[in-house]
Formats: C-alpha cells, structure tokens, sequence
C-alpha cells in the first residue's frame, strides 16, 4: 500500500477524548511493543499458513524492537493509554534507487489491541508516523500487509492508500 | 387416493390438522417422554437407552414418518374441489397476489413452521448430513404440533455453505410462518440467525441458542429470587462458549446482567480483551469476540477454577460430564450458589456434588433431576405466540417475556430448591406463555395481527388443546395405529 504524501489530507482525531497518546517508544517499551509484534505475527498466521510463526517469536521481537529504538533511520511510535501501551507503529526509512519520489518511509508493522479497534486509534497512529515519517524525509509512505487482510486492506484504502506492489509466493518442492 | 394397500395407508395416515377445540387438560397432560435439553442427546425418563433406541427404530419404520399433511377442510364430495382448488382457487389466489399479507389469512402460511437445519452438528450426534438429521427434524416437528399446535414440518438441506443456507431460508419465506433453525454448527448458526433476523419478515428462531439461552434465563430469575439476589448484581460464570452459552450471556446482558460481572470461560481459560487468542476469534468467531470485549470488567485471567472464586450462579454448557466441575471450585463459588448443568446426557458434574460443594440451587438437562432446563418449555409456546398475530420477527424482548411468565409460573406453584422451572405436564403454562409473547409482539410493533392479550390467550389455548385432541381422537380412532412391541 502506498500513499504519497503531498496528498496527505486526513485530520487527527483529538487524542484527548479517548485519552490516548501517541509518543516514541523508549528502551523500557521493548517487552511491551514486542508482546503486540507477536500478536501481529500471529493475526498475519490466520490469512496465510506462509505467515506460521515461529516458536521463539518473543525473543526475535525483543531484539527487532531494540535494534528499532534510537535507529536515526527507523520510526517507532506507540499509542498508550494511561501507562499501558495499546498499538504501536515501527516504520523506516528506504532509499528507492530506480524510482521516483526517491525516498520512502516504509510502515513495517502496524498494530492496535482490538479493544481499542473502531476507535480511530489506528488512524490516530496511522496520521502521527505519517507526519513524523515526512519530517524525516520521506516522499511517499507505503505500508506491508498479508494480502488477504481484508481489513487491513480496507483500513489503507479508505485513508488515501492504494496497491503498489504484489508480493507472490510458492514453496519449492 | 388407492385404497388398494389399506395396511400400508392405515401406518401412514397424517397427524396434524387444525381446527376450533376443547378438551380436558388432564387427557392432554400425557406423560410424554419428551426431553427436548439443551443442544443435547434426548434423555430417557426410564429405561435403558438401548432399549429405547430398539423401539425408535422399529417404531420409526412401522410408522414411516413421525408427522404429516392431513386437510383441514371437508370434502363433502368431489365438487368441492371445484372450491379448494380450481376454478374456485383462482379467486383467492388473485386476492393473495393483489395483497400477499393475506396469504397469512387466505392459507395455512400463518401456522406453518420449516424445521430448518444443514444437519452439521446434531444433538450430540455432530455432522450427520441432513438425512442424517431428518428423524431430528421430524421429532422437533411432533412436539411442535403436539405443544403447540403448530404445523411444523421437517425440512434438512443439503447446503453447506452460509450464503447459500441464508439464500434458500429467504426464498422459503412466501410459504412460511415462521422459521426454527435447529442443529447448525457454531458459528455458522450466529451468522445465520442473525441475517435471517435482519432480512427476513417473519420469525426465524434458533433453538439451540435461543430457547437454551430462554429456559435458562427462567430458571436464573427464579433462583436468583429464592437465594435473595438480583440479576444485574450478579457474578455469574458461563463455563462453555458453544451456541448455547453465547446466546445465553447476549440474552442475561439484554434481559439486565451486568456484563462487566459476567465471565465466559472456554478450553483455553475465561475470555478477556488481552487473551492470546483474541485476533483470531476476532476473525473467526465475532459473537464470543464481542463477549471477550465485554465482560469479565476485573480481566481475571486463567481458567474455571479462577473464575468460580466469589461467583453466584455457574451456567455450565460445556460438555458431557461427569468430571468436568470438581465440587472443590463450587465450594469457592459464594455461599447458596446457583449451578446450571446443560450437558446431556451425563451433566459437567452430578448434582450431588455440586450440592456437596455448597451449591443451593441445582439444574440440569436431564428430566430425571429436579429443576430441568428443558427447551420444549418454550418453543412451542414462542412460536404459537408470534403465529398467532402474525408476528414479523421473535425479539430478544419477547424471548425475555417469555422467560419471566414462565418462571412466574413455576414462583405461582411456590418456589423450592428443587422447583424453578415449570415441568412440560403443565401444558397451561403453554398459552400462558404464547399470549405474553404474542402481547410483547403486539407492544413492539411486531405484529400483522393486533390481539390484546386476553384474544391471544384464547386462540393459543385453542390451538394447543386441539393439537392434543387431534392426538387423542386419531389415536382412539385406530387411524394412528398404536406401536408393535
């Protein structure tokens, strides 16, 4: 999913009301972010059995997540409500050497507990890391999804987003 | 019709017709060995089972069907036809056209009910097809009529597919009073019911969700009552997440539970916004994902055990027992604890034990206990209600109306321990409880037919006793044979 981001029109609903910040994650967010990259891991298992995840999945995540904060290339956002952390956003920044606009920021993960689903939590995500990511250079915002998340899909496209690539697959014999 | 093969014709002849009637409660207060539980085995009140599957299979074929078509107009001589059917039909068949309400009064659509099912999850049986399933049907057909006067007829599909199930349930619509959806596969059933309820303009009834979820209900208010407790104060553990269950915690939250003191536990431990699962059922089960959102306020977290610790009232539907509750986690439930045990035919545990455990009021699925939570209490009833003003639909509200008239009913008879719920012997409480939801039906808007209550009463009361007259003269008549030994 892509989104270039002169065309970024959406508002950001006031956080106040659902009494919801977005911040950047810290070192101490590691375990917590890592618990809902696992959870994301897993909800991707249930659109493609190619998605099947892996048995020390906790400890990847914990060092992904860790490898991510501070990275002056990277985006790591979260959305906490009071001192639980409710969604996260980890994006980064990609060079696209063939093609223009040239520089990228490319959501990697994006997750919300589904408690707080339908509440515009996402978007609220969604818009800060897109602004944040355009402060950091980036010319066009693009977002990975297992292509048979309907919703997902339904989540992008109604925010501006459209297909840029197809990824394919097949198992070799 | 051939009257060469009179054997044959004499075991076959049809059962239901419908008419104006009155007899003496007693005669119709037969003891029917019906125990219609919760989507459940049927129980014997006596006798061993094998024994009674021997005579269901030899009766079944000597009978060759449990319900059938019968007039109910005389034919007086063949130019009668002339009326019933043409040139005389065509008059009432334009009128139908000209206003197709009025094939609710120009034909038998008004009382008529398909027993519906796709035959994936029978009584205990599990995925037996829909020839499979057809015996079901027909039973559930029988105590249609036999309770409630109701023309119900067996109608299995081979369908597997939702769209399609819901598909051909719409397109019966023009035939049809009224829809029973019976021993569909959760969830697919939720799915069903709940489109077919949206989009369809007459009753569609699930009964494995909504007359278990209904009786409970009953029994829960009057237990509720004889321990001193009021339901939305209530902590209350629903132990299964099957059909029942999920209809029964959407029904105690509708009827004024209070979710956030409702906890549902299923084979992975009690469901909670943050549970490991929760993005599948999000995907795969969107009513017991509703539920996780909902309930369970303190986000207690494992498994029964965890959950029983200061509830009142268990409603267990959770599988066949008889190990499956340890007296030990009734003990940790509060003191005069109210324990629902659904699982036919061997209940989650005796209820002995959950009595040794502390518990004051005890329910099962099984006739041969006190208190049985027993779905043929109120499907007949509902149903002759909403039929009897051409109801639309069977609201949540109805279904509460319901519950409460016949937990008034058993409260009337004086409210113990072992009495809660009324037994099907009382066949009075039928049309009691068919004019209150034929009422609520009325009061909601929901009705082609406004009775008042008093009307509706007494077609209901009509209706059943005619049912059980019919019964009774087709049987002293010789034309339904009595069984072989």
């Amino acid at each position: 999913m892509s989104h270039q981001s002169k065309h970024k029109t959406a508002h950001v609903q006031p956080l106040t009301m659902v009494h919801v910040k977005v911040r950047h994650a810290t070192a101490g967010d590691v375990a917590e972010i890592a618990d809902l990259v696992v959870r994301l891991k897993r909800l991707n298992n249930e659109f493609d059995p190619l998605f099947s995840v892996v048995d020390d999945a906790k400890e990847r995540a914990v060092k992904y997540i860790s490898g991510t904060v501070g990275s002056p290339r990277a985006l790591l956002l979260v959305a906490t409500k009071g001192e639980k952390i409710i969604g996260f956003l980890r994006a980064e920044m990609r060079e696209r050497l063939f093609y223009d606009p040239h520089m990228e920021g490319h959501i990697t993960e994006m997750y919300v507990l589904p408690e707080f689903r339908r509440r515009l939590m996402g978007q609220d995500i969604l818009e800060q890391g897109f602004s944040e990511l355009v402060k950091m250079g980036a010319e066009i915002i693009v977002g990975d999804l297992p292509s048979r998340n309907e919703i997902g899909v339904h989540f992008y496209t109604k925010r501006g987003f459209r297909r840029l690539i197809e990824t394919f697959a097949h198992m070799p014999q | 019709m051939s009257t060469a093969a009179p054997e044959l014709d004499d075991k076959r002849r049809a059962v239901p017709v419908l008419g104006q009637a009155s007899i003496e409660a007693k005669a119709c207060a037969q003891e029917a060995q019906i125990t219609e539980a919760s989507r459940s085995t049927v129980v014997p009140r006596s006798g061993p089972k094998d024994e009674l599957s021997r005579k269901a299979l030899l009766y079944s074929k000597f009978y060759g069907g449990k319900v059938g078509t019968a007039p109910k107009v005389p034919v007086r001589s063949l130019q009668d036809f002339g009326i019933w059917y043409t040139p005389g039909v065509a008059a009432v068949s334009l009128a139908v056209q000209a206003n197709p309400e009025l094939s609710f009064e120009y034909t038998g659509r008004w009382n008529t009910v398909a027993v519906v099912s796709d035959g994936s999850r029978v009584l205990g049986l599990g995925n037996i097809g829909p020839e499979g399933s057809l015996p079901v049907m027909e039973g559930k057909a029988l105590i249609y009529n036999y309770l409630g006067g109701v023309n119900a007829f067996a109608l299995p599909v081979r369908i597997k597919d939702e769209e399609h199930l819901i598909s051909v349930a719409k397109a019966l619509e023009p035939s049809l009073g009224g829809i029973n959806l019976e021993d569909i596969e959760s969830p697919k059933c939720f799915e069903v019911l709940d489109r077919l309820r949206a989009e369809m303009s007459i009753p569609v009834w699930h009964d494995d969700q909504q007359g278990t979820a209904g009786v409970s209900l009953a029994g829960l208010f009057n237990a509720l009552e004889l321990t001193g407790r009021r339901l939305r104060d209530s902590r209350i553990v629903l132990f299964g997440s099957g059909a029942a269950n999920i209809a029964t915690a959407r029904l105690l939250i509708e009827a004024g539970a209070d979710p956030k003191k409702m906890l549902v536990v299923d084979r992975k431990g009690i469901l909670h916004p943050e549970r490991e699962d929760i993005d599948q059922l999000s995907l795969k089960n969107k009513w017991k994902y509703e539920l996780a959102l909902k309930t369970n306020g303190d986000r207690v977290q494992g498994f029964l055990t965890d959950a029983l610790k200061g509830a009142d009232a268990l409603i267990a539907a959770a599988g066949v027992g008889p190990n499956l509750i340890k007296k030990e986690e009734i003990a940790q439930m509060n003191k005069h604890s109210i324990v629902f045990l659904m699982a036919n035919p061997v209940p989650e545990m005796m209820p002995a034990d959950a009595i040794a455990g502390g518990a004051e009021v005890v329910a099962t699925g099984r006739s041969d206990f006190p208190n049985q939570v027993n779905n043929s209490l109120l499907f007949p009833a509902i149903f002759r209600g909403a039929l009897d003003v051409r109801a639309r639909t069977i609201t949540d509200t109805m279904v509460i109306a319901a519950a409460k008239e016949l937990a008034s009913h058993a409260k009337d008879k004086g409210l113990t321990s072992e009495h809660i719920l009324p037994t099907m012997v009382e066949w009075e409480v039928y049309p009691q409880v068919a004019a209150t939801v034929g009422d609520m039906a009325v009061r909601e808007g929901h009705a082609r037919k406004k009775l008042s209550r008093d009307e509706i009463l007494h077609t209901s009361m009509d209706m059943i006793e005619h049912a059980r007259k019919t019964m009774d003269v087709l049987r002293k008549s010789g034309v339904i044979l009595e069984p072989p030994e």
